[in-house]
């Protein structure tokens, strides 16, 4: 099965591992991601004012062009990049107005019949979590993770339509089935702060400390997520706390495909777990 | 308060919060969910509800306030809204009011080196859109 | 008659002219009594020094050409945009390194593109500007170098932008850290200069120094030219 793919911009730097072991994971599944030819930056943020029109240019014009290739979706991986397309196609199929206005700047007749696709609906709904169970070959037995959604995935669950908005279980019914333990807290759908990395730093930092003492806790070993702004805030100011808290105890962050491609035993040095600030191979290796 | 209310600026305020936002502030009952729930609840001046009533009230003040540019947008306050008011939309229209004027708090030039080439892009871009005139 | 039926009308900022049909428009410009001192280069297409806009009437749209490439039209309202100011870096390209870091840190507003296509809608050079600017923003220095490969730096993109990049400068920063730091150094090149250095050519070049200014001249208009 061949699926087109946008990886967003943040994956072909940044991000690299997580579109690393996207493809990687889907490819040892069956699923074969085709990039789009030719892509922009989705725009990172869906506008929330009624009359800006420009922020959804870049959105539209991604699903116009993947409208032209075959099997009427869009898989996408990073957070801002699902929420993005899925509500700005969401605007276009319901909003008669919204949807004329960008089709004549754009010189489109799209209508919003593309279906934005995550990796972990393919792997709940396209591949099967049996299927998952059984390839996965790794003994990730005993290895503790927390699932964390973050806001982008979820809300509003009018438009996003992806799974429970206070308690999704997509996440750990995938870590369940590649064998490894899933732990329960209680901020899984808790904003990082976001962007706020650039504005305010006091609040990513305590965000930060809130969502990894809760997880850690619970026993956690690890936190897995779909967004490379997530990881990166979760990742990088662990550090940081640590210098003002000496109590504070470091956690490995991933991404869920990382650890889905271990347990499909892709090769450790494709899935870019070198990359994170907080390394989480002394703990994956023992696994 | 009751000058504010009957002020032609403080109206067309209210009608220019409404039109941007598409959301109606006076369905609004304060009971402060959105503050309970806010990310960015202990570092803003004024937490969500209060910039519900304010909106309400049409205080101009509320286009002058940190809360605004604190928001991460992360729809917390919107998804669990019992009366159903899209809050971020509203927050949004504040900040847009005071970027179409220029007036912005994320600025290129000042972002840390360290932050600017350690972050992930989307973090730039994200910000500028909704920090960045 | 027949003279005024070649003759074109032409408002150069907003001033009527009559000017003779097929001129380009620099040379309209100066035939109706503009003298160039900026906005006026290599006259040939290259150095990107004369960019211009114009509409038509009924026309929305903005319409661009570089002066010295583009003919006039019956009714064209123009204006030459000699120069805009532009955002520009400093840098020592020997200390950089080939990453999106490097990009960012001296264009951070980059990241600012709307994907709103004005850029590669107004470029004289047919280039996919916007398309380039999205290589820079997820630091694919390599696609941004080839795909601005053409670009004559005349500005026009920078000032049709709502996110005020300066494309052109990302652009050229982003082939120069191709060109210094990404691209294999060019094998022919060295292996010429080796031949240059140990004496392969100084024969020849003795003997044309010798020659006169006719054989010279003969020998010149004799020469492979490129198709």
């Amino acid at each position: 099965m061949r699926i087109p793919y946008f990886p967003g911009c943040t994956l072909h730097s940044k991000a690299k591992g997580l579109d690393d072991s996207t493809r990687g994971s889907l490819a040892a599944l069956g699923i074969e991601l085709t990039e789009l030819p030719q892509w922009t930056c989705c725009g990172t943020v869906f506008p929330l004012a009624q009359d800006n029109y420009i922020g959804m240019v870049a959105a539209a014009r991604i699903l116009a062009n993947a409208a032209k290739e075959e099997g009427g979706k869009l898989v996408t991986v990073c957070s801002f990049c699902y929420h993005v397309l899925k509500r700005v196609n969401y605007v276009i199929k319901n909003n008669l107005e919204a949807r004329k206005k960008l089709n004549d700047y754009l010189e489109e007749n799209y209508t919003g019949e593309i279906e934005p696709v995550h990796p972990l609906e393919i792997c709940k709904e396209n591949v099967g979590l049996d299927a998952i169970r059984e390839k996965a070959t790794k003994n990730l037995k005993g290895l503790k993770v927390a699932c964390y959604y973050g806001c982008m995935l979820v809300r509003p669950a009018s438009e996003m339509n992806f799974d429970d908005p206070e308690n999704p279980t997509i996440m750990e019914e995938l870590v369940s089935a590649i064998g490894a333990e899933v732990v329960e807290y209680s901020y899984k759908t808790t904003c990082c702060g976001s962007y706020q990395i650039l504005y305010d730093n006091d609040l990513v930092m305590q965000k930060v400390e809130e969502i990894l003492n809760s997880a850690t806790a619970k026993g956690a070993e690890a936190i897995i997520t779909s967004c490379p702004l997530c990881q990166f805030n979760l990742d990088w100011s662990q550090e940081k706390i640590l210098q003002k808290n000496a109590g504070f105890q470091k956690i490995p962050v991933l991404y869920f495909t990382q650890l889905l491609g271990l347990a499909l035993e892709l090769p450790q040095e494709s899935l870019g777990l070198d990359k994170h600030y907080v390394d989480p191979r002394p703990l994956l290796v023992g696994a | 308060m009751a000058k504010d209310l009957s002020s032609k600026i403080s109206r067309d305020l209210i009608e220019h919060i409404k039109e941007i936002s598409g959301q109606n502030a006076n369905l609004c009952m304060q009971c402060g969910t959105c503050s309970a729930s806010c990310t960015g609840r202990e570092i803003m001046d004024f937490s969500p509800r209060m910039v519900m009533r304010m909106i309400q009230l049409g205080n101009s003040k509320a286009l002058n306030l940190k809360s605004m540019w604190v928001c991460s947008t992360c729809l917390i306050c919107t998804a669990r809204c019992p009366r159903g008011i899209d809050i971020a939309r509203l927050m949004e229209a504040l900040r847009v009011i005071n970027l179409r004027q220029g007036r912005e708090v994320l600025v290129a030039e000042k972002i840390p080196l360290e932050l600017l080439t350690e972050v992930p892009q989307m973090a730039l871009t994200s910000g500028f859109r909704k920090l960045s005139a | 008659m027949a003279e005024e039926r070649e003759m074109v009308n032409i408002y150069i900022m907003g001033k009527h002219y009559k000017v003779p049909y097929g001129l380009t428009i620099m040379k309209a410009m100066e035939y109706a009594g503009y003298r160039f001192i900026r906005g006026c280069g290599c006259r040939g297409g290259f150095c990107g020094a004369c960019g211009t806009v114009y509409r038509k009437p009924g026309d929305f749209r903005l319409k661009v050409g570089l002066a010295c490439q583009t003919m006039v039209e019956d009714n064209m309202y123009l204006t030459q945009i000699p120069f805009y100011p532009a955002n520009k870096a400093t840098y020592n390209l020997e200390e950089l390194t080939p990453t999106l870091a490097t990009l960012l840190r001296y264009y951070p507003e980059t990241t600012r593109c709307l994907g709103c296509n004005q850029c590669t809608r107004i470029c004289p050079q047919e280039l996919k500007v916007m398309d380039y600017i999205a290589a820079a923003q997820r630091g694919d220095i390599e696609k941004v170098a080839h795909l601005s490969f053409d670009c004559i730096m005349c500005g026009l993109c920078a000032s049709r932008c709502p996110a005020e990049i300066v494309q052109y400068n990302v652009a050229i920063l982003a082939r120069r850290l191709y060109g210094r730091h990404i691209a294999p150094p060019a094998q022919h090149l060295a292996k010429r200069v080796e031949e240059i250095k140990a004496g392969k050519f100084d024969e020849e070049l003795d003997r044309l120094m010798k020659m006169d200014k006719e054989e010279l001249q003969k020998l010149y208009n004799a020469r492979d030219i490129e198709p």
